[in-house]
């Protein structure tokens, strides 16, 4: 009876099982992420202040909100930020967690247990580990500064000036996104069969061309989804940066999503419609992104 | 068949698993509280996560909770993350019985409608200081009653002004205060600690300053304001103040204080506790207003608000509540376990007769001044936040302290129309 | 030879951990210093006069946190797998059509600020009667983890070749037949990377503990920490103890974690 279901319209079987195995993902879906989306683009196309906030009958005003901060003089500072905070943090972390795969997918004494304390940092909650940076490089009592000192240099104001507060919340990211970068690549390379590297290895290719031509080519989809993960999570990093520096001193380190917060719920007047509005526009942004994602995996299906 | 076999299957394990969990988590933790019937739970909110059920302001709530016959489930927030807590629960119609917030917030919430009136509540705040209440004042309504103040001075370190030969009493204004500071550092120590940090604490910081060189809030930038500025970014350049002020909560400053290596502090009331622990013998001066005499600082402390109902009978126990934990022994007791000041002239001084220390710090909350008074109300928010941005743009170096106050005061004015 | 270079690799494998953990290492040493010596110039590379008033502090009052905060974890990764597992299964084998708008969706949903869906969740949980329950916290959790489990699961059986399932299907199984007993055993490494972040994200949550559990009797240690961080005071040697004894089971169950990924490898079940 199965074999007959199954191989008549075997398509519309498959369906009906495709869909039943996604029931429990949608069902969340819908529940969990359609209604916060509905409420952030409902605080963005309103004038929502506190006493409509929590009485009800905001009026509706389209995209004011946008228009607000579009205008604001904060919006181009955070909008450099934001494109040089994810750039770089997004450069280090995948580069330092793929030298760090390969380096530890060589199998030597005690590999196994020093990546798994390279995982430590990603225990630490993120008020912890951005106290700790925040104390590391504290101008005056701050370790990194007394090294600097010792080795005869002028010590640098890491998080209260200007010019280093966006470098300091950037290292701070970077190191707590090694290990997401890390165990995602580790995994991949343990994909790519130890049988390609022998093969390659008698053709006569070297460390480094195995690299180049074998590796990297095999790792791109992992790699593709690390970045691309990598990205919206980077858009998203707020509690690193507020806590270090609240984005200051004089926004110098204010990014989206720290501005969308600060306007939301890091003042004493909340003001929910552009904050919710910032936050879309991070959204937004991943959006675009996910697109560019969605092509090239089509282009790099439609090729193979 | 097999595929709605799949499909059940399938939702039936997410289910198990869930109702599993739920259950199980139901069976120990209690529900959340609606709008229960008289004599049931009522639900208190304060900002105080460092008392746990063990510590004596919980077991106050208790004892008010029998006292007034019903029983109280209390809940510590962190106190950066209870407005918007406030909001959110008001929104959905579920706000606490009793909610404690920090003084300059309760305009917010009264104008978001989240707070009863006294009016309402009938709660009797004839007792308290003028200048205490009105930080809780709206529109002429009163929303809430303080349950204690404290404010801020200069903490000095006998030791470091001793050697460097500076007399703490001759400080009393600016300029004394300057050369005090140049002498200190000559000896090797530092100078003075504070909390320019970019939010209201900093605003908090710089108030006493501000408004002791004759400055008002409404103007940011009058010659005053700049004066007072020029101050903080003078000391940073001499190097008076180390430059990590500007990342300084009050709290940091304290620990930089308490290392010993500071002849001056710019903390509060609420520091009385730690400054017995530190070590070294210190003192306290009013903070010096520019051209002599002390400056008005601000006034903190939290008030406890009565939100409002949808059934209003809530409020003859609420208050009861709220008598309880102000009445006079018990607000004697409760300031002295948070280091405040009590709101009213009779435990004011039975304070200082347990604690004659406490006599400065007395007078100077009654020479304090409440944040959003002077009718700024919710106003003072939008002005406190670019003044915390203009300090925090002077000290950086970013801008002059004028420039700074400059597009401060526009950024107020168009946000305050 | 072999082992000589093999000594160089864990000579520099060490010296790179030591590098990253350094910071670790700090948070270690200021939970065993005293309040006076928080912010001394310059500051102690080692307690010298250390305390242990924030470990004591610790043991007092958060091992309850600690609990807690392991049922959350545990039943996040429970809750994340039972959701995640099917649905990259059916993305990447079953190809359902709309799957790809699907992935799109998954791709949008993690984008939005956690603040944001906390409070959305809030009135939800609210109408539901669930708010400060750890049922509701895993649930809320889980949305961190669940679209970039499908994410993973699907690029991982995408990766699986078709003739292990093929052989399967030939055998009479069905799609569910399939799934359960062919290629869930194979995805191993990937249900591990996917429990393994499930776990760490859930345990390291604040914004849906404070927003969706903050007035339970059961919390997780993430708020346990905030009874440090008075409205006016905060002790710090006693939040860095916190951190350093809640990473403890954690990180205990990290090593294990990691050797079954290492032991797991694709050992003659995924050819060439």
């Amino acid at each position: 009876m199965v074999r007959r279901r199954s191989r008549a319209p075997g398509y519309r079987a498959q369906q009906w099982a495709a869909w039943a195995f996604l029931l429990p993902l949608v069902a969340y879906l819908l529940a969990f992420y359609a209604y916060p989306l509905y409420r952030n683009l409902d605080l963005s196309l309103r004038d929502y202040t506190v006493r409509s906030f929590v009485r009800g009958g905001a009026p509706f005003t389209g995209l004011a909100n946008y228009r607000r901060i579009v205008d604001d003089p904060t919006f181009v500072p955070a909008l450099t930020h934001t494109v040089v905070f994810t750039l770089a943090s997004l450069v280090f972390q995948f580069g330092f967690g793929l030298a760090l795969a390969v380096f530890f997918h060589q199998h030597f004494r005690l590999s196994a247990t020093l990546r798994a304390l390279f995982l430590v940092p990603w225990l630490l909650p993120l008020i912890v580990s951005a106290s700790t940076w925040s104390w590391m490089l504290n101008s005056e009592a701050g370790v990194v500064n007394t090294v600097v000192r010792a080795a005869g240099g002028d010590p640098v104001n890491w998080l209260t000036s200007p010019g280093w507060s966006l470098v300091s919340v950037t290292v701070a990211n970077v190191w707590i996104g090694i290990p997401f970068n890390l165990v995602l690549l580790y995994s991949g390379l343990q994909g790519i069969s130890p049988q390609l590297y022998e093969a390659a290895a008698l053709d006569g290719a070297g460390g480094w061309q195995r690299f180049w031509r074998l590796t990297l080519p095999l790792l791109r989809p992992v790699s593709a989804i690390t970045l691309l993960l990598g990205l919206v999570y980077t858009l998203k990093v707020l509690d690193v940066i507020w806590i270090m520096t609240r984005g200051g001193p004089a926004d110098s380190s204010t990014t989206f999503a720290t501005w969308s917060y600060q306007l939301g719920f890091g003042s004493l007047l909340p003001r929910f419609g552009p904050g919710a509005a910032v936050g879309n526009l991070l959204i937004v942004a991943a959006l675009a992104f996910g697109l560019v994602y969605i092509r090239l995996q089509r282009r790099q299906q439609g090729a193979a | 068949m097999r595929s709605l076999a799949t499909s059940r299957r399938a939702v039936g394990v997410t289910l198990a698993v869930l109702v599993a969990v739920t259950s199980a988590a139901c069976s120990r933790s209690d529900n959340s509280p609606g709008g229960a019937a008289a004599g049931g739970t009522y639900t208190i909110w304060d900002p105080y996560p460092q008392f746990d059920n063990s510590s004596d302001w919980v077991k106050l709530l208790t004892t008010c909770g029998s006292q007034a016959g019903v029983s109280v489930k209390r809940t510590g927030y962190d106190t950066t993350d209870l407005t918007s807590k406030a909001l959110l629960a008001a929104q959905q119609g579920n706000s606490p019985d009793v909610l404690i917030v920090d003084n300059p917030v309760v305009s917010t919430l009264a104008e978001a409608g989240v707070l009863a009136t006294t009016e309402d509540t009938k709660l009797d705040t004839s007792a308290i200081s003028p200048n205490l209440v009105a930080a809780g004042q709206v529109g002429g309504k009163t929303y809430g009653v303080p349950i204690g103040a404290n404010t801020l001075a200069l903490y000095y370190n006998k030791a470091v002004l001793a050697a460097a030969g500076v007399d703490p009493t001759a400080v009393t204004d600016w300029a004394a205060l300057t050369a005090a500071l140049a002498k200190v550092t000559a000896t090797g120590k530092k100078g003075i600690t504070f909390s320019a940090i970019g939010t209201e604490e900093g605003s908090f910081q710089f108030l006493p300053w501000f408004w002791g060189s004759g400055a008002q809030l409404s103007t940011l930038d009058s010659a005053g304001g700049v004066a007072a500025l020029s101050l903080w970014t003078d000391w940073l350049a001499k190097k008076y103040a180390p430059n990590s002020v500007i990342n300084n909560t009050q709290t940091t400053s304290w620990q930089e204080f308490a290392t010993g290596q500071y002849a001056f502090a710019e903390n509060g009331t609420w520091q009385l506790a730690n400054a017995k622990k530190t070590g070294f013998e210190y003192g306290i001066i009013p903070i010096p207003a520019k051209e002599g005499g002390t400056a008005p600082a601000p006034t903190g402390g939290e008030f406890v608000t009565i939100p409002v109902q949808r059934q209003s009978d809530r409020y003859g126990t609420a208050r009861k509540l709220v008598d309880c934990l102000t009445s006079s022994d018990n607000l004697l007791a409760t300031d002295t376990t948070l280091s405040y000041i009590a709101p009213t002239e009779a435990v004011q001084a039975a304070q200082a007769a347990k604690n004659p220390e406490l006599r400065v710090w007395i007078d100077a909350v009654k020479a304090a001044k409440g944040r959003t008074g002077d009718n700024l109300g919710t106003k003072y928010p939008k002005i406190s936040e670019p003044l915390w941005k203009a300090v925090q743009s002077a000290l950086s170096g970013s801008q002059s302290p004028q420039a700074a106050l400059s597009s401060a005061q526009s950024a107020a004015a168009a946000a305050t129309k | 030879m072999r082992r000589r270079r093999a000594w160089w690799k864990t000579g520099t494998g060490l010296v790179l951990t030591a590098l990253m953990l350094f910071p670790v290492y700090w948070m270690v040493n200021v939970s065993f210093t005293r309040d006076q010596d928080m912010r001394r110039t310059p500051p102690n590379w080692f307690p010298v006069h250390g305390t242990l008033e924030g470990y004591r502090a610790v043991l007092d009052q958060q091992l309850p946190y600690l609990g807690t905060s392991l049922l959350v974890s545990l039943g996040t990764v429970a809750l994340t797998l039972a959701i995640a597992a099917p649905a990259g299964y059916s993305l990447a084998r079953l190809r359902p059509a709309g799957g790809g708008a699907l992935s799109f969706l998954l791709l949008v949903a993690q984008m939005i600020p956690g603040i944001i869906m906390a409070m959305g969740f809030y009135a939800i949980y609210l109408t539901l009667g669930v708010l400060n329950t750890v049922g509701g916290l895993i649930v809320g959790d889980a949305t961190i983890a669940v679209p970039f489990g499908v994410l993973v699961f699907h690029a991982f059986m995408s990766g699986i070749p078709a003739e292990i399932t093929q052989a399967a299907t030939v055998d009479g199984a069905g799609p569910v037949r399939a799934f359960w007993s062919v290629v869930l055993p194979v995805s191993r490494n990937a249900t591990i990377t996917v429990s393994l972040f499930a776990f760490l994200w859930a345990w390291s949550d604040f914004v849906f503990a404070s927003t969706l559990d903050g007035g339970g009797r059961l919390r997780p240690i993430t708020l346990g920490i905030y009874q440090y961080i008075g409205n006016n005071n905060q002790q710090w040697n006693a939040i860095m103890a916190t951190a350093a004894v809640a990473s403890v089971p954690a990180a205990a169950l990290l090593v294990v974690a990691q050797r079954s990924i290492a032991a797991g490898v694709s050992a003659g079940a995924v050819k060439d």
